[in-house]
């Protein structure tokens, strides 16, 4: 018996040039309009994450060069590569090569560049300009307040807005017939609900549901529910009971069996605190908050995962049981 | 020949096992493995003995051997980096024991003594003797908890030997005395006793330097000879002394009175607060004055000031104990803790979540950080629910059977089922 290679739907669907892009239609017009006069400025993509940002970088970069664009775009993401000393060797040598094609400038794509602090911003800002005559930048954002204003006025700003829920659902659809997986008009709106208009959550739940059987309204909880591990909630809800030791066992689970970091642990409290499915006086809440944020700030300054985090299901557990929730 | 100018502590070995002063359990136990091997090798071929220093670990396994009519081999563990020496030692392991030939016990001593950085190749050398022997192995060590231990810990049977307790220490000293007519007062004899906390062979050393200085044994001669020792203490003795001192001092001293490194010391106590503090409030400030020692540890590894360590033991010893409220005797068994038995499958499970998400990345066009957060909880789901579509996946961008195994989880047999067999191209169906 033979099974089918399969990829991920996220890589499968994702569009290859610019025609292919069904939303976000004023930039990609202003984009083609670059690739026709094979002239880019320096670039600046802000917008919230799954909006096609690095999707549509690469579709340009596709346009420009064709098949074989990715010999002539360097990739680099900021928060996988923090140092700036490592981004200037890798552009410095990619600058130095020189291009063979018709187009006079190469590609550096910073992703996430504003992940970087103010200090490595202007190291970059120095490299735009070292490098300009044979290369431009493409920076993406989240929150292009944070990045720093000298690198903001050297780039043209577009500005990426989250995705309609129509387009994402057409989307979503489109998808289902070409795989040919039964999916409900209200299973695939859960899922945009659900991923707060990022497509590519959208898609990987979307599959992850294909795989676990019909996509229903059901399937999607399901699935989004089991993506979050729910040890998480169940080890604060232990504390609060008082079972600490319970609680740390819990904790154990989830940094073997998920290989968690503290640092995800942490994350994945500080959501559940606030979330409808936690039962806890409000001003517990917030106090919980601040508690969990003093034990990030000690995790970044080098402290030990698991203790700090029996620190915090220690005072959990008293906590709990004075308020008595 | 004459036994006169044997030292005591060689010349009052126990010959049998029923001279062994109390350690029962660990008495019992050792038979039994020694008698399991009249059936052939047991599932367990070694033995990782441990006590603290004179508790008559060496002594145990002699009278043990004798009485059960067993040759001793003895060496010991640091001369295993030796390559004759290790040699030699796969040699007589090997031998079988024939009808003739007396049948052999090996002793390896003191393998806590192997120095994890320069003798990186001893417990590897060691594993493999066991690996291949055909005569049992025992092996003694002061703490067998040390790290790089724990491959002989998982292979051996592990049999522990408890500190002796003074009234033993008593009993055997009285015995010394009569064989050798030697006039010992009761008084000084628990002198002796109290001040060689439950190490005999240093009792025995320190009776024979007060009999030497006056022929017989009296409270003052003792007092005058013998001091106490710097002890090295087990982890779990110096657990108990952390938790129920009386005074800053002592829990200070405890914390470093083993040989373990202060992130072991560390580990141990993280474990045993909820064993020790059953109260919430107690165990919080245990926990926080903890948590206070580990982030002095991590400022010392950015910031190389090790003038920092001494506050870092602060709050770990002290710290700890004085986080109760009302002082509370009582016992308590203190394990090893479960952590450093599950550090090898956490630091695993962490770096496949990072072989993936490097791997991901460029295909998926996105940081490692989004891949772990927003793919690979999908892809669990996949490798957990869809074994066959699952396979598909990890053909598809070229997984590992290891990171297949460990996406896949309980259902890995299934997933790498399909995984193994041809798989065909998804559009030429």
């Amino acid at each position: 018996m033979f099974y089918l290679s399969e990829l991920l739907w996220a890589e499968k669907y994702r569009p290859k040039s610019l025609d292919e892009v069904i939303n976000q239609k004023e930039i990609v017009e202003r984009l083609r309009k670059f690739v026709s006069e094979k002239n880019v400025p320096h670039m600046l993509f802000a917008g919230p994450p799954g909006t096609g940002k690095t999707t549509v970088a690469h579709a340009l970069a596709h346009d420009l060069y064709g098949e074989n664009y990715r010999q002539y775009m360097l990739e680099l993401n900021a928060s996988d590569e923090r140092k700036i000393e490592v981004i200037r060797t890798k552009v410095k040598e990619f600058a130095r090569s020189k291009i063979a094609g018709e187009v006079p400038f190469k590609i550096v794509l910073l992703d996430e560049a504003d992940n970087m602090t103010a200090d490595a911003q202007q190291a970059l800002r120095r490299l735009m300009e070292l490098y300009s005559a044979n290369t431009r930048f493409i920076l993406t954002a989240n929150y292009p307040s944070k990045i720093i204003e000298p690198i903001q006025s050297r780039c043209a700003v577009f500005r990426f807005t989250a995705l309609k829920k129509e387009d994402v659902v057409s989307r979503l659809n489109y998808i289902c017939e070409n795989e040919k997986v039964k999916c409900h008009v209200k299973a695939l709106e859960t899922i945009y609900d659900v991923s707060e208009g990022d497509m590519r959550r959208a898609i990987n739940i979307l599959q992850a549901a294909a795989a676990v059987g019909e996509v229903t309204e059901e399937t999607v909880f399901k699935v989004v529910g089991l993506a979050h591990p729910k040890e998480v909630r169940e080890m604060l809800q232990l504390a609060l009971s008082g079972s600490f030791v319970e609680a740390r066992k819990k904790l154990r689970d989830l940094m073997i069996a998920y290989g968690l970091s503290g640092l995800d642990i942490v994350k994945q409290i500080h959501r559940e605190i606030f979330s409808t499915e936690i039962k806890l006086p409000e001003e517990l809440k917030v106090m919980i908050a601040d508690y969990i944020g003093e034990i990030q700030f000690r995790l970044v300054e080098g402290a030990d995962d698991e203790i700090q985090l029996n620190a915090f299901l220690a005072r959990l557990a008293l906590v709990g049981r004075k308020i008595k929730v | 020949m004459s036994t006169a100018r044997l030292p005591w502590i060689i010349k009052y070995r126990p010959k049998h096992v029923d001279e062994v002063v109390n350690q029962d359990k660990a008495k019992q136990a050792l038979l039994e493995w020694l008698k399991s091997w009249d059936q052939g090798a047991p599932g367990k071929k070694s033995v990782l003995l441990h006590g603290p220093p004179g508790c008559g670990k060496t002594s145990l396994v002699e009278a043990v051997a004798r009485t059960l009519g067993y040759e001793l081999f003895e060496m010991n563990a640091s001369d295993s980096r030796r390559k004759e020496d290790i040699e030699r030692l796969a040699k007589v392991a090997s031998q079988t024991s024939g009808l003739r030939a007396r049948r052999k016990v090996i002793l390896l001593d003191e393998v806590d003594g192997l120095d994890p950085r320069a003798d990186l190749g001893g417990v590897e050398a060691i594993l493999e003797v066991i690996r291949n022997t055909r005569n049992p192995i025992v092996m003694t060590a002061n703490n067998p908890y040390r790290e790089h231990l724990k491959p002989l810990r998982d292979v051996s049977e592990v049999i522990a030997m408890d500190r002796l307790r003074e009234t033993d220490v008593v009993t055997v000293l009285k015995r010394i005395c009569q064989a050798e007519k030697l006039q010992c007062d009761q008084e000084a004899l628990k002198e002796i006793a109290k001040r060689s906390e439950g190490d005999l062979r240093s009792a025995i050393n320190d009776l024979e330097a007060a009999a030497a200085f006056d022929g017989r044994v009296t409270l003052e001669t003792v007092k005058a000879i013998s001091t106490y020792r710097n002890r090295v203490y087990a982890p779990w003795e110096a657990l108990r002394k952390i938790f129920s001192s009386k005074y800053v001092f002592q829990a200070r001293e405890a914390i470093t009175s083993t040989d373990l490194t202060p992130d072991e010391m560390k580990t141990w106590i993280n474990e045993h607060i909820p064993s020790w503090y059953d109260n919430p409030e107690e165990a919080w400030r245990a926990y926080e004055a903890l948590s206070r020692a580990d982030q002095y540890f991590g400022r010392i590894v950015k910031t190389q000031n090790w003038d920092l360590l001494s506050y870092a033991l602060d709050m770990m010893g002290p710290g700890v104990a004085f986080a109760r409220k009302t002082y509370k005797g009582k016992f308590v068994a203190f394990k090893m803790p479960e952590r450093i038995k599950l550090l090898a499958e956490t630091r695993k499970s962490r770096e496949y979540r990072e072989a993936l998400a490097e791997h991901l990345a460029k295909r998926l066009l996105t940081s490692k950080a989004a891949i772990k957060s927003d793919v690979i909880p999908y892809l669990r789901i996949i490798f957990t629910s869809n074994p066959k579509y699952a396979a598909g996946i990890a053909k598809a961008y070229g997984l590992t059977e290891e990171l297949v195994t460990w996406l896949a989880g309980p259902r890995a047999k299934e997933v790498l089922s399909y995984f193994k067999k041809p798989a065909r191209k998804s559009k030429s169906t």
